[in-house]
């Protein structure tokens, strides 16, 4: 290494931000260059200095305790709980007005970015589904734990007959079903209740083989995929993978 | 719904960062402290953009977009002489900012003065990189600019940091310690 290729690393070396290989053929130029080692040090030395010596600004109290009540104020309108008290500070309750209008915004927006993206991507189109409906409450069109309720519904307004089967035994309820639009098609999507989680799970005829991992993890939300026979499964929840996974590929196997 | 307190727990948990950034942008502690409620908001907003793990570089580019719109309408002159012409005008001439006697012996705060004398552009790298310890990837991504660019932003705020008139003890203690 000449000392042309070691001044332009000298940085990237310093920030740790070079392979193992450069690194290795720089230090040894370092070793016997005393120019650039000194430019190496130099970095070296600003940085230390810089750490000991900037001061990291910690947020005020204040600001930390009026934006976690003005975050706290904008949670209803997610979380569609009852509205929280009036509060004794007028900051407050602008701020839970703003957080719910916010919400609501943030609501169209999300969901418009979330379109255009899930275009081709079958897992993120069911998460938009999957958000959309718990966020707007219209998780169940038919709510019932029975699965001769649901699937007849479901059968009425598709060209097929998803099976619907209680799973209660493994924990997961049956709670209803609800129609969805993806990939261009309906399909039925049947909803679970595993704990306190929701799970959606979305049945339709089986397509040509997905290329798709088994298990994915969107913005948080676990989407597991599972072909039967006749049909594919999908099943999306914030519920751990480790459930989640047996669960619909259980469906897929007994269907 | 957990998911949302979730999302809300990230963005306090990324505050200090934020407001880290927001304190040495906007070199006043008020003003960070508008700027860093505004960018609470538009996180909110904005919260589906959020991807992968990692929160702080995501909150930190929403801190930083704030400060920039901020200081676009209180502020204009600072955004509009941070253009190529006016860089190398401060380059050129390092001895703007506080007098030097008004530091002098006070050498801690004399980096800082230094730092908070940077134009905005090499401001934010080093305290992106130097505060927050992000990777050059993670700010190409905040500050939205190539790797590259980052590399050489990096490399001048440097170079005009060791040259600072406020601050030969730099170039002196790395000398000293290789020759």
């Amino acid at each position: 290494m000449n000392c042309n290729e070691a001044v332009a690393l000298v940085a990237a070396h310093a920030d740790g931000e070079i392979d193992r290989l450069r690194g290795h053929s720089l230090t040894k130029h370092l070793r016997g260059c005393a120019q650039c080692a000194e430019k190496h040090e130099a970095v070296l030395a600003l940085r230390r200095r810089l750490h000991a010596e900037i001061e990291y600004h910690l947020a005020p109290p204040a600001l930390k305790q009026r934006l976690v009540a003005a975050l706290a104020a904008a949670e209803p309108s997610f979380a569609l709980k009852t509205p929280s008290p009036i509060s004794r500070w007028r900051w407050m309750g602008a701020g839970a007005l703003a957080g719910c209008a916010v919400t609501v915004f943030a609501w169209m927006i999300s969901t418009a970015l979330l379109d255009t993206r899930a275009r081709d991507d079958l897992a993120a189109e069911a998460t938009v589904a999957h958000v959309r409906a718990t966020l707007g409450n219209h998780l169940v069109e038919v709510a019932s734990s029975d699965q001769h309720t649901v699937k007849p519904w479901l059968s009425a307004r598709l060209d097929y007959s998803p099976p619907v089967r209680d799973m209660a035994a493994s924990g997961f309820t049956l709670v209803g079903g609800r129609l969805d639009y993806l990939s261009g098609q309906h399909v039925a999507t049947l909803v679970y209740r595993y704990r306190d989680h929701m799970v959606d799970v979305f049945v339709r005829p089986r397509t040509v083989a997905s290329t798709q991992p088994a298990l994915r993890t969107l913005r948080g939300f676990n989407v597991a995929r599972a072909s039967g026979a006749a049909f594919d499964w999908i099943a999306v929840s914030d519920v751990s993978a480790d459930a989640l996974s047996p669960f619909v590929e259980a469906l897929a196997r007994e269907q | 719904m957990p998911a949302h307190a979730r999302f809300r727990d990230l963005i306090v948990q990324h505050l200090d960062a934020g407001y880290n950034l927001a304190r040495w942008l906007a070199r006043d502690a008020d003003d960070a402290q508008d700027v860093v409620q505004d960018a609470c908001m538009r996180a909110l907003k904005y919260a589906d953009s959020l991807q992968g793990n990692d929160a702080r570089a995501w909150f930190l580019t929403i801190v930083r977009h704030a400060f920039y719109d901020w200081c676009k309408r209180n502020r204009p002159s600072e955004i509009a002489h941070d253009d190529g012409a006016a860089l190398d005008a401060a380059i050129a001439n390092p001895a703007m900012g506080p007098e030097p006697s008004a530091i002098r012996g006070a050498e801690t705060r004399a980096l800082s003065e230094a730092l908070s004398q940077l134009p905005l552009q090499y401001r934010e790298v080093i305290v992106l990189r130097e505060l927050e310890e992000l990777s050059y990837k993670q700010i190409a991504r905040v500050v939205d600019v190539p790797v590259g660019t980052v590399m050489s932003r990096l490399s001048r705020a440097r170079a005009l940091l060791q040259r600072s008139p406020m601050l030969h003890a730099i170039r002196g203690q790395s000398s000293g310690g290789e020759s």
